[in-house]
């Protein structure tokens, strides 16, 4: 509004900056600060609040961010996972912005007249036209499609701005895949920077990817001070602590808040859910199948990743078995069965929640029955060509559920003191603004 | 269907929703395959009629201006969305006589409900007497007549009142009736690159 942007200028207001670090568990920087990897971070805590935060369950980037920038449960904003389901023909989509059901934060911040530039995270591509800027994180593929508005687009073209790093290097080998991770952080960091100093903004929100995909790959050399990669690993976390440092020494009077969307641990085990729900003789696939798209007649459930375990239900599933009036029968002997699944002795599944303790709202239709939880180190997959139900692969990282990252610019005496939920965040951010929660969030400010 | 151009013009006072419906419009028409520009009166009074104020005659200027973009933009297939509060009535009706292709969309909140939201203070102004000539409070604002659509903003969310425009603009034959003739978000061949990805990380 071009008449009252002249008036606009003038009102003071405190502005909200958000640094997300994707996968960066809470221990890990509790960690690095005891051991100065992150000196930056520890003189941020001298006056602040680091916490240890919970994310969505299922605990993946696309859940849990967008849970994030809707500070809603899935059953309110639709996503569930990386992939999902069409029930009428059980075909493999990969859920986009468009499928995201509730109003982001931004959308919320616009209403009320503040302008807001968010750069790189998960689950909003394609990019929403907004008021201020939009480049969308992963799964984003073309840069044009990413970005809003595409006046933007030469501009990080020059940049050699990079959306993601490219994990297939691994192939090659790992010294690729950590160059690449690398330059894409590099690239980022100028980017989330330049922003920050020549937009304008109320609301910045800058997410870093990198973090998540070294962790994948790495996460085996933390642990263990004689692995190749440990020094490595350590580096790339005080490139990191110096980008915070470059925002830190930005800061007037912002509020802000430094996040991840989830934590991480050493793999111990992949474990492939549906290759217990055929040995159970819950699932049948076509030969060869290689997506729950070859289901076979006469399936009971499905599983997707990460632990998301669907009832083939008759009348919602053109080849569904179970009669609605089973359904909590079938729920409760899978229950019993996976309970039961063991490691050498060790209990690999450590709770499972029906859909009704995790998810309510207006798509709650279509949430799994089940979302397995497992201790850490088994990381559970739904993949269907594996021949046994636990394996390793060349991840050495899993995600976890309890340890995610929350730091707040705020003395604890200022914070709720209740462990934060990621969808805690955005009404925080909100209150930063000066806000109200809107009835579409389910989070609290923690703020008190 | 496709490709058939319109103006689609947005009035309403200051602060009722005219630039967050013609973004979310302009969203579902994009999705849709539609080519659409959005010229907002706010954005516009910065460049193509800067220096303009808020007299009558100014005013008349802008949306004529506005009016004669449109036109432009229909004619060569994309759907013109005009944002302005454009308060008098007989300049609208001009427009909507000389450019043909036109939907009238009266973007309808009570006053005293944008008096007592007044997200930036803006009214409050104007009723000290800070602003003048704002519409609403010290110039006058004419409801359209015979609007191909209201939507009371004050009543319901901007999504609801978005998916009663589309349908509005489906009904008048300027998009499809259902949205499965929109194109997915992802093509066939970003669709094989966003599985390969997944896969590089374990997801697939």
């Amino acid at each position: 509004m071009g008449l009252f942007d002249r008036f606009k200028a003038k009102e003071k207001s405190r502005r909200v900056v958000l640094i997300g670090l994707d996968g960066t568990p809470c221990t890990l920087v509790e960690r690095f600060i005891k051991d100065g990897t992150m000196p930056n971070m520890a003189k941020l805590c001298a006056g602040g609040s680091l916490l240890q935060m919970d994310t969505s369950i299922p605990d993946i980037s696309s859940v849990a961010w967008t849970s994030f920038m809707t500070g809603a449960n899935p059953g309110r904003h639709g996503i569930y996972g990386f992939l999902d389901v069409q029930p009428n023909s059980y075909k493999i989509y990969f859920p986009s912005s468009r499928h995201i059901k509730s109003e982001t934060l931004w959308a919320v911040a616009n209403r009320a007249g503040k302008r807001a530039v968010v750069i790189n995270v998960p689950s909003t591509y394609p990019a929403q036209p907004l008021d201020g800027i939009l480049v969308a994180g992963f799964v984003a593929v073309d840069i044009n499609k990413a970005t809003y508005p595409a006046t933007l687009v030469p501009r990080l073209q020059a940049m050699d701005y990079r959306i993601d790093v490219d994990a297939r290097k691994v192939q090659q080998s790992h010294d690729a895949l950590m160059d690449d991770v690398l330059v894409t952080l590099d690239r980022r960091v100028k980017l989330l920077l330049e922003l920050y100093d020549k937009e304008p903004w109320d609301l910045f929100v800058g997410v870093v990817t990198e973090t998540d995909r070294l962790q994948h790959f790495f996460m085996d050399a933390i642990a263990d001070e004689s692995h190749k990669y440990h020094s490595a690993f350590r580096d790339f976390y005080r490139r990191i602590d110096a980008f915070l440092g470059q925002v830190a020494e930005r800061l007037k009077d912002e509020t802000m808040l430094i996040m991840s969307d989830h934590g991480f641990t050493p793999i111990k085990q992949q474990v492939y859910l549906n290759r217990w729900l055929v040995d159970h003789g819950y699932l049948r696939l076509k030969e060869n199948a290689r997506s729950i798209e070859e289901i076979g007649d006469g399936s009971r459930a499905f599983a997707m990743d990460p632990g998301r375990i669907y009832i083939n239900v008759k009348g919602k599933y053109p080849n569904g078995t179970v009669e609605p009036g089973d359904v909590a029968r079938v729920v409760a002997e899978i229950k019993e069965g996976l309970a039961e699944i063991s490691d050498n002795g060790a209990r690999v599944v450590k709770r499972i929640y029906e859909r009704d303790e995790l998810f309510s709202g207006p798509v709650v239709n279509l949430a799994p029955e089940l979302c397995v939880q497992s201790h850490y180190g088994y990381d559970l997959k739904g993949a269907v060509n594996k021949a046994q139900l636990m394996d390793r692969e060349i991840f050495t990282g899993m995600h976890t559920q309890d340890d995610s990252t929350l730091y707040i610019n705020s003395p604890a005496s200022a914070l709720r003191s209740e462990k934060p939920h990621i969808t805690d965040v955005a009404p925080t951010l909100l209150a930063g603004l000066g806000l109200g929660v809107p009835e579409t969030m389910d989070g609290r400010s923690m703020f008190r | 269907m496709e490709g058939k151009g319109l103006t689609l013009w947005f009035t309403g006072l200051s602060g009722a929703g005219k630039t967050t419906l013609a973004r979310l419009v302009e969203t579902e028409l994009r999705r849709r395959g539609h080519k659409v520009e959005v010229l907002d009166g706010d954005v516009v009074r910065t460049n193509l009629s800067k220096g303009l104020g808020f007299s009558k005659e100014d005013r008349d200027t802008n949306i004529r201006r506005i009016g004669f973009v449109c036109n432009l933009l229909a004619r060569n297939e994309v759907i013109a969305i005009a944002a302005a509060i454009s308060p008098y009535r007989e300049i609208r009706d001009e427009v909507r006589r000389d450019i043909g292709n036109f939907v009238e969309v009266f973007v309808k909140c009570p006053i005293d409900v944008l008096a007592e939201r007044d997200v930036k203070g803006l009214y409050k102004k104007a009723i000290a007497g800070e602003i003048k000539h704002f519409t609403g409070i010290d110039d006058p604002y004419e409801e359209p007549l015979a609007p191909e659509l209201v939507v009371e903003t004050d009543k319901e969310t901007p999504e609801q009142s978005a998916a009663r425009i589309i349908a509005r603009l489906a009904e008048l034959q300027y998009t499809a009736a259902s949205a499965s003739a929109a194109a997915d978000a992802y093509s066939d061949e970003e669709e094989a690159e966003v599985r390969r990805r997944l896969e590089a990380l374990g997801y697939v």
